[in-house]
């Protein structure tokens, strides 16, 4: 076998190099999502060997069932929060690349939420959140704002944005170490000619710095999206949607329906329809933060 | 690229597949734990076929005598699914162990698993359903004969309570593992501590106590509000209410249920007397089952609303067992006590178990045998077998008006799923919404759209 042409052997490695990784995407990736299209014309209750063909019946249910797409008003809360989660995380990686003492153990700390397992973070901020042993309103209470004392996870109207800043806060250091990697791939001397040049901070931040992390704002807020729109473990694990469904995501709302409900056939399509959501959201995002480019 | 490149990447590729194959194999294994005992079935019928060979002979002129109803010999592997994690490695290994001195050619590997509807509905649809398992709640009734053996020729259909409940076209395909009074589960010191002497018999005894517990300091009454499931024992208090053990089934014959005044209206309005008061946990979103126990048991906490099973529970968690009691939750104030009596999971065994004989004498055995329903704080699902928890007992004692809660049929589960009506989750919105009204209306509207879309 080592007759082997350049070209031929350039090829078995490529073929040998893709064949796994193509496989296991196939296997585990194509084949189900395929599976899930097919699933969700059917009526099938998760058990039973017969599925039986209904068409776009479970589509009908979801776009003529309003209670459907409420609960996209929570995951709303979620995508503000990853917002507020990209602006804090520029604001740290752009300090975070100045020369400052001490950066890398604040790099360090930063990032390790993300490493995190995230049902491990779930169950430590219940007992931050906890209303009567909370550390939160320990606090609060400490300092002397006992008027802020909550129930973080008991009132409908907050227990979003309590569950949206968990995530905000796993999820920035991430964010900081990526927009990192792009700040230190700006050369300096652009920054040494805008001084020159008299430029300050905030100007050379809008007009060297801002285009050239532009590029991964769009990935971030790409991933903060599907992010947003796929919250599942943080109101799996802390509120079980409650209370009274006022925390409920999509996504929560498809495993109910599917498991507790027994109802695959329209779980399938509810996730069919959140993949569509997601690509349409994501052409919509290229399309406004990508004007003027190809 | 040179030969020595090649090489080294052929090595690596190689690397790759073994260990994408070391993932392959792992995949097999179960998740639950699962716990094996006695002799492994190899060696089971290794010994078997020894003893055979050994005694043919002998055996020949005996067996007519012995095996009178041509019993089939109990032998081989059977595996038995439970939802019992916390007893899979004690309690339940020692019913495998007894099982397997019964019959030394047998078998059971125990598995507990977690989510036990879950899990058990995904290996009903790929096959692979364990030799003995509990029937999912969530399973129709009509879909039982694809999935599970009748069990007529066990010879229990007449000595058993809730036959009916699991059966489909006149056969037999779940047996009750043992059943459970709904009840108010409480600290007798707690009670005391609050000067309380005797447990409340009328509705507004039950109110006045629980003011008493709170002046006191105690919580009087854990929902366990955020663990939502705790919740159930309010949905069947409406059975008492009806004064119909099959309420579900009647529901699904109406257009609204969900009437103001009506069962449920009337007995979830007892619980949000009790939230609009402050007799429950301060904050509804913190509470934690486990830990409820742990404070019943101390006194933190002086009542559940549960199923008589948690008894033994809280005497797990450190109380003295006649420390704790249980009486009927007063619905009204005429001091006539009724209950209403539920069954926990049925045993049902796979369709396509290769050891069915071994499987029935396993479920004949935790029937009649085991002990389970007196470990687990159960009412016998034998009629002639008297339940052995003190309390239960003492509360029987009182003769209590009892309804035997029956199965739901196929048209109320049907309706169930399409509107997803969970009857916790309704008790939950009941309470915390503003207004009771707007919340029972919404759920006749759902009750309604859900029966018409079906069709029934």
């Amino acid at each position: 076998m080592f007759a082997m042409s350049y070209k031929i052997q350039r090829y078995v490695i490529l073929i040998a190099f893709l064949a796994l990784p193509l496989l296991l995407l196939a296997v585990f990736s194509f084949y189900p999502a395929l599976y899930l299209a097919w699933l969700s014309l059917t009526s099938w209750d998760g058990y039973s060997p017969k599925k039986a063909w209904i068409g776009f019946g479970n589509y009908k249910e979801i776009f003529t069932n309003a209670d459907m797409f409420k609960v996209l008003s929570h995951n709303f809360v979620y995508f503000m929060g990853g917002i507020v989660q990209n602006l804090a995380a520029l604001s740290f990686a752009v300090l975070l690349n100045s020369r400052l003492r001490g950066r890398n153990a604040f790099r360090v700390l930063l990032f390790l939420p993300y490493i995190m397992n995230s049902v491990a973070i779930a169950y430590m901020f219940t007992y931050v959140y906890d209303a009567q042993n909370g550390s939160l309103n320990a606090l609060l209470t400490s300092v002397g704002l006992q008027s802020w004392i909550r129930s973080w996870l008991g009132d409908a109207a907050i227990v979003n944005y309590s569950l949206a800043f968990i995530s905000a806060w796993k999820f920035m250091g991430f964010n900081m170490v990526i927009y990192l990697g792009a700040l230190q791939s700006i050369p300096g001397d652009l920054y040494e000619a805008a001084k020159i040049d008299g430029a300050g901070p905030f100007k050379s931040f809008l007009c060297i710095t801002w285009p050239s992390v532009i590029k991964i704002v769009e990935l971030s807020m790409l991933l903060t999206v599907s992010g947003a729109l796929e919250v599942f473990d943080l109101p799996f694990v802390m509120t079980k949607g409650g209370p009274a469904g006022s925390s409920q995501t999509f996504v929560t709302q498809t495993v109910e329906t599917a498991f507790n409900f027994s109802n695959y056939g329209l779980a399938s399509a509810m996730g069919m329809v959140l993949l569509l959501i997601v690509v349409l959201v994501i052409f919509v995002q290229r399309k406004l933060l990508l004007r003027g480019e190809d | 690229m040179n030969k020595k490149q090649l090489i080294s990447a052929m090595a690596v590729l190689g690397l790759a597949m073994t260990m994408a194959a070391g993932c392959g194999s792992n995949n097999g294994s179960n998740e639950g734990t699962a716990a094996t005992s006695g002799n492994t079935p190899d060696n089971g019928a290794a010994t078997a076929a020894a003893d055979n060979a050994a005694t043919t002979n002998a055996a020949t002129t005996n067996a007519a005598a012995s095996e009178e109803p041509a019993a089939p010999k109990i032998a081989g592997k059977i595996v038995f699914t439970t939802n019992r994690t916390d007893l899979v490695d004690t309690e339940l290994k020692s019913y495998a162990a007894k099982f397997h001195e019964k019959y030394p050619d047998a078998t059971v590997e125990i598995e507990a698993i977690k989510d036990y509807d879950q899990t058990t509905k995904i290996r009903m649809a790929s096959n692979e359903l364990a030799d003995i398992s509990l029937i999912p709640g969530t399973v129709k009734n009509s879909d039982l004969p694809t999935f599970y053996q009748p069990l007529d020729d066990l010879g229990l259909n007449d000595r058993i309570y809730f036959k009916d409940n699991r059966s489909q076209d006149g056969k037999l395909y779940g047996i009750s593992s043992g059943s459970a009074a709904m009840g108010v589960t409480f600290n007798k010191k707690a009670f005391a501590q609050a000067g309380i002497a005797e447990a409340p018999k009328t509705l507004d005894e039950f109110y006045a106590d629980a003011e008493k517990l709170k002046a006191a300091g105690i919580i009087p009454l854990a929902t366990n509000f955020k663990d939502k499931w705790p919740l159930y024992g309010w949905d069947q208090e409406a059975f008492i209410f009806a004064d119909d053990p099959t309420l579900h089934n009647t529901m699904a014959t109406q257009d609204e249920p969900f009437a103001v005044d009506g069962p449920h209206w009337q007995a979830f309005s007892i619980l949000k007397k009790m939230v609009d008061g402050g007799y429950v946990e301060k904050d509804l979103m913190s509470t934690n089952w486990e830990g409820s126990k742990k404070d019943v048991a101390s006194g933190k906490i002086a009542m559940f609303l549960l199923g008589n099973w948690v008894v033994p529970q809280v005497v797990d968690n450190g109380a003295a067992a006649e420390d704790v009691g249980f009486f009927p939750l007063p619905l009204d104030n005429s001091g006539e006590a009724k209950v209403v009596l539920a069954s926990d999971y049925y045993y049902g065994i796979d369709k396509n178990s290769e050891n069915p004989e071994t499987a029935k004498a396993f479920l004949k055995f935790l029937i009649e045998e085991s002990g389970y329903d007196d470990y687990a704080g159960f009412i016998p699902v034998l009629k002639d077998k008297k339940p052995k928890l003190a309390q239960l007992n003492e509360f029987m004692a009182t003769n209590p008006k009892v309804i035997e809660m029956s199965a739901e049929n196929d048209d109320y589960l049907a309706i169930a799923n399409k509107m997803q009506f969970d009857t916790s989750a309704f008790a939950q919105d009941a309470i915390t919404g503003k207004d009771m009204k707007t919340v029972f209306e919404t759920y006749n509207k759902k009750w309604k759209d859900a029966k018409a879309s079906l069709g029934k």
